[in-house]
């Protein structure tokens, strides 16, 4: 009897404890995330679709309703890329991805009818160094390569004066590189996307 | 009484007791978010969140846990809760989840939270484990905010994201890089045991 009830004790009923926390935390936690997922999913969406706005250098407002509106207004989505027409011409915006320090880095890119002059560029996700390499996601950094063509040339913060060169990040030098060596893929992509060359 | 007692268990963590610059814990988080004020805040409201909550629960059941198993249920609700802060952050603030990466599911691995379970929680009430997860959580704030406001200031000239100094600053950029985090906190943790904590030993 007693050995029966030790084994109990010491068996079964640390096994039936931790299952039944196992299910609660399961079932609370996965509940959340079905009853959130419609709403993560639109914010990711969002993410991107701004990402296309900002890469094609189209005017919007920055919430998640003006985001929606500018995109069904001006973009038009095409196999693997997006387009956008208006008094500019087409814009094209390829989306791109590469290495970078931690992860990877996921940009969208505007290019004019040449496939070659930039119309912006814009950060999708990256796992870069907040503060350091995290700071690409910084519009002044961004802002750089509109209307310029690659292959870029980086230079210390501050200093790029000719038409290919662009500021570097101070102290992220190899998110820097990274991202050059992205840029540097853009016109050989956008004829493979969208020439299908 | 059992007010003071509850005073007591709220004030300890915030000075004698703190859990950064005394038992020197959760030191990771401390040293990877806190270049930036923003991404501060918001670890530290949900370290907050995730200590108080799961040494609640955690004292609710301390009497049905068998202590064999004792940690594994302790992650398994320490973990519950982060990934509901996870969750809500991705659905509501996704810029700041954005921002924050990976950072939030480590709060899981925070020292500090399974250290109140394990020495507060299991052998209290609910009430005051709730009250001491709680302040553990602001000890590790106001700490952690302290740092973040140094860094980002002399690391970027700005604070929460705003420029404060003018363009004459020369960003130090070893006060974003980890290397920073570990000076300042030094600095703090001895500026504050030789003044405070001093005068309190010798009283």
């Amino acid at each position: 009897m007693s050995v029966q009830r030790s084994f109990y004790k010491d068996r079964i009923y640390p096994l039936i404890f931790m299952l039944i926390t196992t299910v609660v935390c399961i079932l609370l936690t996965s509940g959340l995330h079905l009853y959130t997922l419609d709403r993560a999913q639109a914010n990711e969406l969002s993410f991107t679709r701004r990402a296309i706005l900002e890469a094609a250098d189209l005017p919007f407002t920055n919430t998640t309703e003006g985001i929606e509106r500018a995109y069904h207004e001006q973009i038009t989505e095409m196999d693997g890329y997006y387009t956008a027409s208006g008094s500019f011409g087409t814009r094209y915006i390829i989306p791109l991805e590469g290495p970078g320090l931690w992860g990877t880095i996921s940009i969208m890119v505007g290019l004019g009818e040449d496939l070659q002059t930039f119309s912006g560029v814009a950060i999708v996700s990256q796992n870069e160094t907040p503060g350091l390499g995290a700071r690409i996601e910084e519009k002044w950094f961004t802002a750089q390569f509109k209307g310029k063509r690659a292959p870029f040339i980086m230079v210390e913060e501050g200093t790029a004066s000719a038409s290919q060169e662009v500021d570097a990040i101070t102290g992220a030098t190899r998110t820097s590189e990274y991202f050059k060596n992205l840029t540097a893929r853009v016109p050989a992509e956008a004829q493979r996307i969208i020439r299908g060359e | 009484m059992a007010k003071s007692k509850l005073r007591k268990t709220f004030l300890e963590p915030l000075g004698k007791n703190n859990p950064v610059f005394v038992q020197i814990l959760g030191i990771c988080s401390t040293l990877a978010v806190t270049n930036k004020v923003q991404n501060t805040v918001v670890m530290t409201l949900g370290v907050t969140f995730t200590t108080a909550l799961s040494a609640w629960t955690i004292s609710l059941m301390r009497n049905h846990i068998p202590s064999r198993i004792r940690m594994m249920v302790e992650t398994m609700v320490i973990a519950a809760f982060v990934i509901i802060v996870d969750i809500v952050l991705k659905a509501y603030y996704p810029e700041m989840w954005k921002q924050l990466g990976p950072y939030v599911g480590l709060i899981i691995t925070n020292c500090i939270i399974m250290g109140r379970v394990e020495a507060f929680a299991l052998n209290n009430k609910p009430l005051p484990s709730l009250v001491d997860g709680f302040a553990s959580g602001l000890g590790y704030t106001y700490v952690l905010l302290s740092i973040a406001v140094v860094r980002e200031l002399l690391g970027s000239g700005s604070i929460w994201g705003i420029r404060i100094l003018g363009s004459w600053w020369t960003n130090w950029s070893i006060m974003i890089m980890p290397p920073g985090g570990f000076f300042v906190l030094a600095i703090i943790i001895w500026v504050i045991r030789e003044t405070i904590m001093k005068e309190e030993s010798h009283a």
